[in-house]
Order: structure tokens, then C-alpha cells, then sequence
């Protein structure tokens, strides 16, 4: 039986350019995070500054939102080798529409992301137990995972149509990420000792209110800011994903450095 | 509406990279089933553009072209379905050569099987059997093209387009495909084929079409371009006894006419009284002439010989015509009608 294209792509994505050790990086660096960062930061942070749990507990959901943003990176990355090594052209070439080549993206980010999702969750078992998650907080973890998961991807992916050098594409790839995830709440909560204008950038990062959605959902205590975050989210989303399909119709074919 | 037998037929197509600049404009050329139509070009000529457009990765910006009865601009995935494409640039995924293979098939909906044997085929046919089990940046470039058209061939199609395949292939290599491609074509496939080789384009197309700064200023057989542009060439003629300076003031008299040129030794070197040497513009019709001259003078031929016209002898000619005509002008203008030959095998003047 013939796979829709859209899957055959999807599977031509992690068989292609997504080795073992790829793999384990991308998930392996936030994993040991939870474990070193966790551990450590346990011993010297007060849990009165992270709501009252331990560190490693607060730092758990964050890692699980960090995953919108490996997710992200891993087609951004995808679809930037593909075109620096001309396999977009060789795909456009073939049977397969341009829209599909996209979904086929899209679809290879959340299945990473969610994938990444539930390996965060496993390594922060044996230190915070399982999260008590309702029916609707997995709703709302994987929702907001995905949307983050494409809006990194769409805002990646757009970048990736207009440059032609790879070390433009990665330089500001690294750039977003650090700036990303640092000047958000993934790693500490924004307090009233937070300097404002640090406090004021927080809040323009969609990380932020993912991990403060997806912490939200693990403590089971939903409240209308976090489907205002969700819906926030949606947006962001909707524009970056737009941006990639701009980007697509007006893609350059060719090789590129 | 394409007319029996004809799979491919532009009409006055066009592409425009910006206002007034085209990289390819007014090609009007047909495809057979089972024709392989060669590309020549220099760079920049619009022999990869024309492929882009006939493969529907670029859109037109005038003109018309049906490919498998489809519209370029519409037939979409259904088109490119019935299309393999070898593109010039190199393009690869980070798996092993026979992984690249048996994927690659996969994404093209051959069944899992038939992927498995087709590979074996490709990798024995392409000489790939030390490389199957490396990853494509670890072979040498020749290795990368010989794969990259093996993989292509890993799913069917109607029409295969080439742009350069044999970039960097040894002569073996290069020959056994060609020979490949030639049986494929023998079995109803039609073939684009782009080269800056032009003795390969000579061996493998039937027809050869030639482009210049976007224009088709050629299309035709090897033999008929070779006939018509191939330019001046050598004639030898050994006579059994030396010929007397007065005959040969004579001859050189009667050779002027005729467009042809009596050459002298090179300096230093003797020369030999019964040994002649011509530059003819046309060789084959001096032929006649010169047996009739021979005999009219009592003289016996040992030995007569006319240098091969070869394809890039015709392809430098047409090149250095249109160029000298074109001289000072740096945008394409459509081709005045009289540059094109009238149409052959279908061909669409």
C-alpha cells in the first residue's frame, strides 16, 4: 500500500537526516539538564521562589515546553540541509506538492516534539514522580507543545527561504535559541525582584507562557490566562507558519552555499 | 492539442528573471516517444532553465509547452509523476548509497520488493558495489553522479531529463551509460539530455537542439548540423606519381573557386611532390570534382581522405556566427526566422 505523500515524506525526514546521534543529542542535553541543573539547583534554590515545589520539579515542565523549540530547530535544520544539498529541487522535481513538503515538515516537528515531550517526563520520574496530569492537562501539554513546535518551525523554516548561507541560517538559528530560551521562564520564574524591563521581555516570549501553561497543567490548576496563553500561542503560530508558506511560494530553487 | 507520437512540444516558451531579461525565450521544439534530444549550449545559454521549465519547477513567463499532453503550468504532481529529473545540482540524503536507493524508491510509491531489486540492478549497472554501503560525501564525484542517476532510475517514468549527468565521469563510465541511456530509449523512453560534451551528444542524440544566450539557434541531427555548420576541413589526397608546378599553380586556380584552399607544407618540412593537402568548405562536393580533375590530368589517386566533421567543429561554428551577428547586443531578442532550420522529425521550426 502507498503511503499519502505527506507520510512518505514524513518518513523520508527521520530516515534521511535523523541519525542516532542527532537523536540523542537533541534529547540528551535538556535530559541531563533535568538530572545536573535539577539536582544541583534543588540544593541552593528556595522552593518558595519556584511556587513551593523543588527546583527540579519546576524545571521539568520547562524542559517539556523546551521541546517546542527542538522540535523547531530539527525541520528548520532539515529543510535548511535539504536545500543546501538540493534535495527540495530533487523533491519538487518529483511527486510530490510543495504544501506536502511543508506538512511533511510540520508533521516530523511535533511528532519530535511530542516524542520529546514524553521523554522529558520519563527522565523527571525518579525525581519528581509522575505528574498529576489530568485528561485535560495532556490536552493542554501536547496543544502547547505543538503550537510552540510550529511556531519555531514556521519562524525557522521562513528564515530558511530567504537566506542562502549556512552560516547566516545557523549563526542566527543559535542566536534565537539562546536568546529564546534564556529570556524566558524555562529555567526561573519571573519574580517581583526580577528587573522590569528583563520582566517585560519574559513576557514578549512565547516560551514563557508555554512553560507557564505546561507548569499550570502539571500542578492541574488551569486558569483562563493559560488558554489566553494557548490562544496567544495559536496566533504566533498561524503568523510564522504563514510566513513559511510565504516563503515557500517565493522559494528560490538552486543551489545555495 | 500534441500529435501522435510526440510527448513533448513548447511553443514559443519563455522565462523571464526580471523586466525585459530572459534566460530562455521563443523555444519552440518537440520529443518523441523514445527520441533523445540533446541540449547544447555554452553556460549561461538556458539549457538548465529549460529543463526547470519542462519539469514544471519554474514557471513560464510566456509561451506554451505540453509535456505527456499536460499543460507545464498546470499539470503539477500528475505531470511530474510521469517525469524523472537528474538535475544539476548535486543532491543527496545522509544515508548510505543503497539506503539513498531503496528511500528514494519509497518516496516515489515503488513497492519495497521491487525497490530492493531495482537497487541491486543500479548498483551493479553503475559500478556502485564499493560504495553501497558508504554515505554520498564519502565518494569521489564521479561515484556521486553515477549515483545520483542510478537513483533516479529507481522508479518508472515517460521522459527522463538529464542536465549534465556525465560531469566528472571516467570514459568507461561515461560510455556505459550512454549505452544504458540508448537502450532505454530503444524501449519508448524519451530523454532531455544537457552536456557540454559534445562528442557523447553526437554518440546519443538523435536530434541536438542549440541554444544561445536563451535562444534556439539549432535543431537537427549530429550529422545534418555536422553537414551544414561544420565549417572548413582537411582534405588529403596521395597521387601515385609527383604532380609538375605548373599543375599544381593550376589546381590551386581551380580550388579557389570551388571555396577551397591549397595548403602548403609547414615551414621547414619537405615537401613531397605527390602528396596534396586542401581545406574545403565542402569536403564531400569537392570529392567529386577532384577525381574528375585527376583523371582529366592523367594522374591516379592512391589514396583520398576527408577529415571527420565532428559536433563541436558545427557547435563552435554556429556559436561564432550567431555571436558575430549578434555583436554589441546584450539582451535576447527573438531569433529571426532565418536562423532556424526547417522543421525535421517533428520538430516545430
Amino acid at each position: 500500500m502507498k503511503l499519502p505523500p505527506v507520510l512518505r515524506l514524513v518518513v523520508r525526514n527521520f530516515t534521511s537526516n535523523l541519525d542516532v546521534i542527532t537523536v540523542l543529542i537533541r534529547f540528551g542535553q535538556p535530559a541531563i539538564t533535568i538530572v545536573v541543573l535539577g539536582t544541583m539547583f534543588t540544593t541552593i534554590v528556595s522552593s518558595s521562589v519556584t511556587g513551593g515545589t523543588s527546583y527540579t520539579a519546576f524545571l521539568v515542565p520547562g524542559m517539556v515546553a523546551f521541546q517546542m523549540i527542538t522540535g523547531g530547530i530539527v525541520s528548520g535544520n532539515l529543510f535548511w540541509l535539504d536545500r543546501r544539498w538540493a534535495m527540495t529541487e530533487q523533491i519538487f522535481s518529483g511527486p510530490f506538492l510543495r504544501s506536502e513538503y511543508l506538512g511533511g515538515l510540520v508533521l516530523t516537528t511535533l511528532l519530535f516534539s511530542l516524542v520529546g515531550v514524553g521523554v522529558m517526563i520519563l527522565v523527571g520520574v525518579p525525581f519528581i514522580g509522575l505528574p498529576a496530569l489530568s485528561a485535560a492537562g495532556v490536552g493542554m501539554v501536547l496543544a502547547t507543545v505543538a503550537l510552540g513546535s510550529v511556531f519555531f518551525a514556521g519562524l525557522l523554516i521562513a528564515l530558511g527561504t530567504r537566506l542562502r548561507s549556512a552560516n547566516a541560517y545557523f549563526s542566527i538559528q543559535s542566536f534565537l535559541q539562546l536568546f529564546v530560551i534564556f529570556l524566558s521562564t524555562v529555567y526561573y520564574p519571573v519574580t517581583s525582584r526580577t528587573p522590569k524591563i528583563l520582566a517585560a521581555i519574559f513576557y514578549g516570549n512565547p516560551l514563557t507562557y508555554a512553560a507557564n501553561t505546561i507548569r499550570d497543567a502539571f500542578a492541574n490548576s488551569f486558569a483562563g490566562a493559560d488558554f489566553e496563553a494557548l490562544g496567544v500561542l495559536a496566533l504566533l503560530a498561524a503568523l510564522a507558519f504563514g510566513a513559511a508558506i510565504w516563503g515557500f511560494r517565493n522559494l528560490e530553487l538552486g543551489p545555495i552555499q | 492539442m500534441m500529435s501522435d507520437g510526440i510527448v513533448l512540444e513548447t511553443k514559443d516558451l519563455g522565462y523571464s528573471f526580471a523586466p525585459g531579461r530572459f534566460a530562455v525565450r521563443h523555444l519552440s521544439l518537440s520529443l518523441r516517444r523514445g527520441e533523445i534530444l540533446g541540449l547544447l549550449g555554452r553556460n549561461g545559454a538556458g539549457k538548465t532553465t529549460t529543463v526547470r521549465l519542462l519539469t514544471t519547477l519554474l514557471p513560464p513567463t510566456e509561451g506554451t509547452a505540453f509535456v505527456l499532453g499536460q499543460d507545464i503550468r498546470t499539470g503539477g504532481r500528475a505531470l511530474r509523476s510521469r517525469l524523472g529529473v537528474v538535475l544539476q545540482a548535486e543532491s543527496l540524503d545522509f544515508v548510505t548509497v543503497e539506503r539513498n536507493l531503496t528511500l528514494y524508491a519509497f518516496m516515489w510509491g515503488v513497492p519495497r520488493e521491487e525497490a530492493k531489486t531495482r537497487a541491486e540492478e543500479m548498483i551493479a549497472l553503475f559500478e556502485l558495489e564499493s560504495a553501497r554501503h558508504r554515505k554520498p560525501w564519502a565518494l569521489s564525484g564521479g561515484e556521486r553522479r553515477r549515483f545520483q542517476v542510478a537513483r533516479e532510475l529507481m522508479h518508472d517514468m515517460e521522459i527522463l531529463f538529464l542536465d549534465e549527468p556525465t560531469v566528472g565521469l571516467d570514459a568507461v563510465a561515461r560510455r556505459r551509460i550512454l549505452r544504458y541511456l540508448r537502450d532505454r530509449a530503444r524501449g519508448g523512453l524519451s530523454i532531455v539530455f544537457t552536456t557540454h560534451i559534445l562528442h557523447e551528444a553526437d554518440l546519443l542524440c538523435d536530434r541536438i537542439a542549440v541554444l544561445h544566450l536563451g535562444r534556439l539557434i539549432a535543431l537537427d541531427t549530429a550529422e545534418e548540423l555536422k553537414r551544414r555548420h561544420g565549417g572548413a576541413r582537411e582534405v588529403s589526397m596521395t597521387l601515385e606519381a609527383a604532380i609538375s608546378p605548373d599543375l599544381r599553380v593550376n589546381l590551386r586556380k581551380e580550388l579557389v573557386q570551388r571555396r577551397a584552399v591549397l595548403l602548403d607544407p609547414p615551414d621547414g618540412l619537405p615537401s613531397p611532390a605527390n602528396q596534396l593537402a586542401f581545406r574545403a568548405e565542402r569536403a564531400e562536393e569537392l570529392l567529386p570534382w577532384l577525381t574528375q580533375w585527376t583523371q582529366a590530368h592523367g594522374l591516379s589517386v592512391e589514396r583520398l581522405s576527408v577529415e571527420e566533421a565532428t559536433l563541436e567543429g558545427a557547435f563552435l561554428g554556429m556559436i561564432g556566427d550567431v555571436e558575430e551577428n549578434d555583436e554589441g547586443k546584450t539582451a535576447v531578442e527573438p531569433p529571426p526566422a532565418d536562423h532556424l532550420p526547417p522543421g525535421r522529425n517533428g520538430a516545430v521550426p
